[in-house]
């Protein structure tokens, strides 16, 4: 395979990395950027979700001013999830270990809302309220919980990968 | 042909594609050094291939820029690690064509505009006096231009440039005869073929 170092065109000059390039390089692969999009997307989503438990949880109807207000906090926190969404799926995909610390983080973000959220629903809409915050707050963990469980299947195949190629290559 | 040094040769080949392979890997499981390593590695061959396609070293600096985004956010999801080269010339390649595609239908637009004051102005656009600075390969079009880069400026073996092209095998053949056969003219009209 042609290239500098390998095989034929010694006498190509190597082609120097501009200075923009390496900058390119480390925003793109920033994990700083990455945690940052996935603790927005979070925040939106979970956010969101406790907005709704205490609108549901209200003990009257509240004023149509409140409703709104309500409604405007879970349409700002869903819009922050489907950017975060969108950021790591599109701008900046996780690689593979940043999926595990993702998916850890992940799953404490929705254990502490559902326990939070439980805890809320019990003192305010009593066990039936609780019982049903529980089993969606259950649902979530359990889908953070897969995509943790994927992620780590995920980088153990590229880990075993990187040990055949280093056990070939020398 | 010396058939102990066509295995050696083949040897390094194989042992090259590890290398790459490797270094994907760890690209991908998220090893932030090998990111660099990836990048200084491949710059060369993409920056030539793409500055052989347009029309100045700026323009193939930005590219390659572009290029390299689209290889640093697409790297996650590529399923075959040891297929990375035809990959990235195929995210260069695409990235080219849509450059020429924007600058051939900004040419025809200042083309027409040109061509009503053609007669006091000769060609305002400059492009021949490029054409004739550069050299045979950029009298080309850009399909023959590119299988002559890919093939014989890059030395990407054959299969490799029928998956950057997206064509068969034997299309990239005929693609390449008739490059050969038209570059071969050009240089005889300059004086430059023997």
């Amino acid at each position: 395979m042609n290239r500098d170092g390998h095989t034929g065109h010694d006498d190509r000059e190597p082609v120097p990395l501009p200075p923009g390039l390496r900058r390119t390089i480390a925003r793109e692969t920033s994990l700083r950027s990455r945690l940052r999009d996935l603790a927005v997307g979070l925040a939106g989503g979970c956010g969101a979700a406790f907005i709704a438990l205490l609108w549901a949880t209200e003990p009257d109807a509240p004023p149509t001013r409140t409703r709104i207000a309500f409604a405007a906090l879970i349409v700002v926190g869903l819009a922050w999830a489907a950017f975060g969404t969108w950021a790591l799926t599109t701008r900046r995909p996780l690689y593979g270990h940043d999926r595990v610390v993702g998916g850890w983080i992940a799953l404490a973000a929705t254990t502490t809302t559902t326990v939070g959220g439980a805890a809320l629903a019990a003192a305010r809409g009593g066990p039936g309220a609780a019982l049903a915050t529980g089993l969606a707050g259950t649902a979530l963990i359990a889908s953070a919980a897969g995509l943790l469980y994927r992620a780590r299947a995920h980088r153990r195949a590229l880990l075993r990968r990187r040990h055949e190629l280093r056990e070939k290559t020398g | 042909m010396d058939v102990g040094s066509d295995a050696d040769a083949d040897a390094a080949d194989a042992d090259a594609g590890s290398d790459d392979e490797l270094l994907v890997i760890r690209c991908q499981l998220g090893e932030r050094e090998a990111f660099t390593e990836l990048v200084e590695l491949w710059h060369g061959p993409l920056w030539r291939y793409l500055r052989g396609m347009v029309e100045s070293a700026g323009a193939a600096d930005d590219l390659a820029q572009e290029t390299w985004v689209g290889v640093l956010r697409g790297l996650p999801r590529l399923r075959r690690p040891e297929r990375f080269v035809p990959w990235l010339f195929t995210i260069g390649r695409r990235t080219v064509m849509n450059h020429l595609r924007q600058t051939y239908s900004a040419r025809e637009v200042a083309a027409e505009e040109a061509g009503e004051r053609a007669d006091d102005e000769g060609f305002p656009d400059g492009v021949l006096d490029r054409m004739a600075i550069r050299g045979g390969l950029d009298k080309l079009p850009p399909k023959e231009r590119e299988v002559l880069i890919l093939f014989h400026l890059e030395d990407l073996p054959l299969a490799t440039c029928a998956a950057v092209l997206d064509v068969p095998a034997g299309t990239v053949k005929s693609r390449l005869s008739r490059a050969r056969g038209m570059l071969r003219e050009i240089l005889i009209e300059r004086g430059e073929h023997p």
